[in-house]
């Protein structure tokens, strides 16, 4: 894979932990790929598989989704139906030929910085060894 | 008669103190909170210190945050209390106060004051920030080392900070006093005995929750300063065998401990860990299953009665315990400590007159949950004894409840917010305004470039940079220049709304816009604290300012909405957690239907002891001469309609069925005693239970050996829960017997002694016998000739022991046909247990902590169980559960109408396109949502809407949509943001 290729990445998080997981990182000064964009909701309970898929379909190429841990979710049970829609978009996905380890779901806390950034640098290594999306190059999607 | 002041000084930040000053606001009482330190964190809380989580949790949840933005709160650091005077509903109090060096409201956290300070000491200036303290930066400076050559000042943007704050002494007239202080920790010569400080391979559990800080419990939360991982662990729990009166513990401890070894088992699967202690004692809810997780991960608990730590050479050290010379080397021991008693008490003691108990905490009077000896001076939290953190948070709220008797009334009300001008039917013209954070944000960025590319942007019509958005003159000037571009369309960039949104939207509304028509995006969050390359850093903010664009052109306005709230409460159980919980609401001029299935009121009155039996006959009497307590006797609840807040109750009495109407419904229905035909109960008089000892005692004097088997229907397969009551029940009667001059014998499988009285120590001093049985070994009961005998394994060896009396201690069991029929009716879960749930949700935590701490009553959708229907307790903690949910009710009681917790950003239904499919009314989590019967159409209930989005996310027809995260919406962002 060439040097440069610098991957399109989709964060979602949900506005509770996720999102305070990254706003420690940012008041401790932490630094993450600036190709990581943001994609913030209320709760990854409110994520359906459009969400999921829409991004890799339109070209991102990788998807990271982070929720509060177990027992830990603001809306009770937000975390896990998110946990399921992922594991149900990951079969969606080989089904479609795309890798399915194009798609991460991965806990983050409020005060988990450390984990945040470290998620983001993690998928962003771990995408550019897989390369780009093969439907981002295609014309006719 | 003076009139009743309605302020409340609250004096200390343990969580306690928060909790009560939360309540205490949302109720309308303003409140002065002292904190002695100098920041947030200075003085540390108990729940801070015995960790549940290994990650921040609590700072979202403080009071701070909203209530003083309102104004309801004041808070006051490096204060002191100097003196109270008057007496309950009118005190004065005087207090010295400085303020901090960095205002903490007002500063913006730029870091500029640290990059000039000149003062270098070691890895950090002497202005710094110290990253242990979990809440937002807080700026500290290192008096040591300062020169206040004052640089820091002058380079301050927004004046927050100066370096010389005057002392200043206040005077204020309060109507009630909460005492508050934080926990205090054993220090390093109290530990000498475990090799604190003398070992590198010696820790103590809350170091390694804070080295776990940014990250969760991983291999670094561990790792030995060599960088080695070790291998072998050994978790002691210190209190069990440090010096009698050092320090003291709580339940929290022995679950620490467990919890620890179960995350560095799982962590690190080749790892050992051994956890040593005296006695399991988590008796909390859920408390038995954790420890049993624990087995079954192969940890390895150590039951012992003496131990020490010795250090080794290198990372290692020996744990030698017990008295045959057990011993074993680890290359981490994690010390698990207690609390000490609290330092302040001798003072406040002088300053109000409070008193101590005989361990040194604040007295708490009889049956009171958090009264002390002075009339209007409370004490909560750690102050008034060793807690687990549970019981911190219910005393918080508790407080409200015991409080406002000495309070007159609510004074505080939100300002109204600057009315709106409505934009509908106007040609969509966005602007973004991009705030230069007082010009900080153009140190790290080119934020003229961004706007120039921002104005190139398809669909925005006007961008600008503004000065500040988030204190009092910058939101005026800002919407002041809102107003002047003529656009109806805000996109915000700026910094966090977790932390502004109040801020943002008041900014939004004073340029007369509904904030609906507004997004604020995180500039500094997601671009400039976390970025640095700056071509890509315009990249992305570009992308994040599309992403609001995108938002704000499908957003459109409509008014909040708002439901009634009913004032009456239903009670479910007259036994003393009803009769309390309706007596109190009563108290405070709240109508209560009280239901109790038997003829008469009081409960399981046999069980009673001492005064415990005159309190509650005379609630049996506030309850009937009350006029707004109304008694259905021999009457179950059969149907429930309606929801939080508008509750339509169904119930059987004997003259029929009568309807009531509730906002809030607590569940008392209590519990019973466990029955058992084993150890020939029933089948031999001289088997009895703890409850029918004292009888026994009184009658014959000739009892040579009483034999107590504990545990009886408690901690076992078939109710794996700790029942709590009958350990310190057992060393009571095994006291009293022993001073009459029997033999006692106490066959156990943990000690879960606690509280005052020191009653395990007492019995162990009296000579009372205590053996040990295997968890799934019970004893066995004979009749011989004459004596009753009892087999039992002792550590493997069968003993046999002669016995005129065997007392059983039988546990409490739910009543299981009576909680499962109660739930079918009103749709609350009931627990693996049997028990009601409350927030907890199958976490193996008593009620995870966040889920305590978070503010929103309703999240339990206003059904709140109470007591016994809880969980097993004692009759003072049953009536702390009772308090606390009557704080919890109050807040909402009398109120009226509601509107959603997120104001206008509530669900909503296009009824056209509403199937009626029922996904979204399965999925919400805080039962928001119902079909209508006769539209047969999805219906919101507005105030019980915390917008999640999960209906958005389930609806098949896009009938379902949260205003601003419509489906069209969040499709629109997400495409923007990939852009």
């Amino acid at each position: 894979m060439a040097e440069s290729f610098d991957p399109k990445i989709l964060y979602v998080m949900c506005g509770w932990c996720g999102t305070g997981g990254a706003e420690t990182a940012s008041a401790y000064g932490m630094y993450y790929p600036e190709n990581v964009r943001i994609f913030r909701v209320n709760c990854t309970g409110a994520l359906s598989t459009v969400h999921m898929l829409r991004p890799l379909l339109e070209g991102a190429d990788g998807l990271v989704i982070s929720g509060c841990h177990p027992g830990d979710c603001h809306y009770d049970d937000g975390n896990f139906m998110a946990r399921r829609k992922v594991a149900l978009v990951k079969t969606i996905l080989d089904s479609l030929g795309l890798d399915s380890d194009r798609l991460w779901f991965r806990y983050v806390a409020h005060g988990e910085a450390r984990r945040f950034v470290d998620t983001a640098a993690e998928f962003t290594d771990h995408i550019k060894s897989k390369g780009p999306n093969p439907l981002a190059t295609r014309s006719d999607t | 008669m003076t009139e009743k002041k309605s302020t409340v000084l609250i004096y200390g930040t343990n969580l306690g103190g928060y909790r009560a000053a939360y309540a205490l606001c949302k109720k309308g009482y303003k409140t002065i909170q002292l904190n002695r330190g100098s920041y947030v964190d200075e003085y540390q809380n108990q729940a801070l210190t015995q960790l549940p989580f290994d990650f921040g949790w609590i700072c979202g949840h403080m009071p701070q945050r909203l209530f003083k933005g309102l104004g309801c709160l004041t808070d006051h650091y490096n204060a002191e209390l100097l003196e109270v005077s008057g007496k309950a509903g009118n005190f004065r109090v005087k207090f010295k106060k400085k303020d901090q060096v960095v205002n903490n409201f007002a500063c913006i956290e730029c870091g500029r004051c640290v990059e000039v300070c000149p003062v270098t000491v070691g890895d950090r200036k002497a202005m710094w920030v110290n990253p242990k303290v979990g809440w937002e930066n807080i700026y500290l400076v290192d008096w040591e080392n300062c020169t206040r050559c004052g640089k820091c000042e002058e380079v301050c943007p927004t004046g927050a900070l100066k370096l010389d704050r005057p002392e200043e002494t206040l005077e204020a007239d309060v109507g009630a006093i909460i005492l508050a202080p934080e926990f205090e920790g054993p220090d390093a010569s109290d530990l000498s005995l475990f090799a604190y400080g003398r070992s590198p391979s010696v820790i103590l559990n809350s170091e390694t929750a804070r080295r776990s800080l940014l990250t969760n419990f991983t291999e670094d939360s561990v790792r030995l300063p060599s960088g080695k991982l070790p291998e072998s662990f050994a978790v002691v729990v210190t209190p069990h065998f440090n010096k009698p009166g050092v320090e003291y513990e709580n339940y929290n401890l022995s679950v620490t401990a467990v919890d620890r070894a179960i995350r560095i088992r799982t962590t690190l699967p080749s790892s050992k860990v051994t956890v040593f202690l005296k006695d399991y004692r988590g008796f909390g809810k859920n408390h038995y299953r954790w420890y049993q997780r624990a087995l079954e991960l192969g940890v390895n608990v150590v039951r012992t009665d003496k131990l020490s730590v010795h250090p080794e050479s290198g990372e290692k050290a020996t744990v030698k315990y017990g008295s045959d010379g057990g011993a074993v080397g680890v290359e981490l021991v994690i010390l698990v400590t207690g609390q000490k008693s609290p330092s302040q008490m001798k003072r406040l003691s002088e300053v109000c007159g409070v008193k101590p108990d005989s361990r040194g905490f604040c007295h708490i009077r009889r049956h009171s949950s958090v009264e002390t000896d002075v009339d209007g001076i409370l004490a909560v939290g750690e102050f008034s004894g060793p807690k687990g953190n549970p019981e911190t948070i219910w005393e918080g709220c508790a407080s409200l409840t015991e409080a406002i008797k000495y309070l007159g009334k609510p004074e505080f009300t939100p300002p109204a917010p600057p009315p709106l001008t409505s934009r509908k039917g106007e040609e969509i013209k966005v602007g973004v305004f991009i705030c230069s954070c007082f010009d900080t944000f153009r140190d790290k960025m080119d934020l003229e470039l961004l706007r120039t590319r921002t104005q190139e942007l398809y669909n925005v019509d006007h961008a600008e940079i503004v000065r500040g958005c988030c204190t009092p003159p910058t939101m005026k000037e800002t919407a002041e220049r809102i107003k002047a571009s003529g656009v109806n369309r805000v996109v915000l960039a700026a910094c966090t709304p977790l932390q502004k949104l109040l801020k943002y939207r008041n900014t939004m509304m004073m340029a007369g816009l509904n904030p609906l028509l507004a997004e604020f995006v995180r500039l500094r969050e997601d671009v400039i604290y976390t970025h640095h390359e700056r071509d890509k850093m315009l990249e992305k903010g570009l992308s994040v300012i599309r992403a609001g664009v995108a938002r704000v052109r499908l957003g459109f306005e409509a008014p909040t909405p708002k439901d009634k709230f009913l004032s009456e409460t239903l009670v479910i159980g007259g036994g003393l957690a009803g009769l309390s919980c309706a007596t109190e609401l009563a108290a405070n001029g709240f109508k209560v239907t009280l239901v109790e299935r038997r003829e008469t009121l009081g409960g399981n009155l046999a069980y009673l002891e001492g005064d415990q039996r005159e309190y509650v006959d005379s609630l049996i009497e506030k309850a009937q001469a009350s006029s707004l307590i109304t008694v259905f006797t021999k009457s179950t609840v059969e149907n429930m309609t309606g929801y939080a807040g508008n509750f339509d109750v169904g119930i059987e009495t004997p003259r029929g069925r009568v309807a009531v109407g509730a906002g809030v419904i607590m569940i008392a229905t209590g519990a019973g005693e466990y029955e058992t035909t084993g150890f020939l109960r029933g089948a031999d008089p001289r088997v009895v239970t703890q409850a029918e000892l004292p009888s026994r005692m009184e009658k014959s004097q000739g009892l040579k050996h009483v034999v107590m088997i504990q545990c009886v229907g408690s901690r076992n397969q078939e109710h794996r829960y700790c029942s709590r009551v009958c350990c310190n029940q057992a060393l009571a009667h095994a006291v009293e017997l022993r001073k009459k001059g029997s033999e006692v014998t106490v066959l156990y499988r943990d000690m879960t002694a606690y509280g005052e009285d020191n009653l395990y120590e007492k019995a162990v001093e009296l000579g009372v016998q205590f053996v040990r049985f295997p968890d799934d070994d019970y004893p066995r009961v004979k009749a011989g000739d004459g004596r009753l005998q009892v087999t039992v394994n002792d550590a493997g060896r069968e003993k046999t022991l002669n016995a005129d009396l065997v007392a059983l201690s039988t546990g409490i069991v739910p009543d299981m046909r009576t909680n499962e029929a109660i739930s079918r009716v009103l749709g609350y879960p009931i627990d693996a247990d049997g028990f009601f749930d409350s927030d907890a949700n199958g976490y193996p935590y008593e009620e995870a902590i966040k889920r305590l701490t978070k503010p929103f009553e309703l999240a339990s959708n206003c059904i709140f169980p109470v007591g016994l229907a809880h969980s097993p307790r004692s009759f003072d903690e049953t009536l702390l559960t009772c308090r606390d949910m009557v704080g919890r009710a109050l807040v909402l009681l009398g109120k009226g109408a509601f509107m959603p917790p997120n104001s206008m950003y509530v669900a909503e239904v296009k009824e056209d396109f509403c199937v009626g499919c029922g996904l979204c009314v399965d999925v919400c989590p805080y039962s928001a949502r119902v079909i209508d019967p006769i539209k047969r159409v999805a219906v919101v209930r507005p105030f019980l809407c915390d917008s999640c989005g999960s209906c958005v996310a389930i609806c098949p027809n896009d009938a379902s949509s949260l205003r601003d995260f419509t489906g069209k919406q969040s499709i629109a962002v997400l495409d923007a943001t990939l852009a």
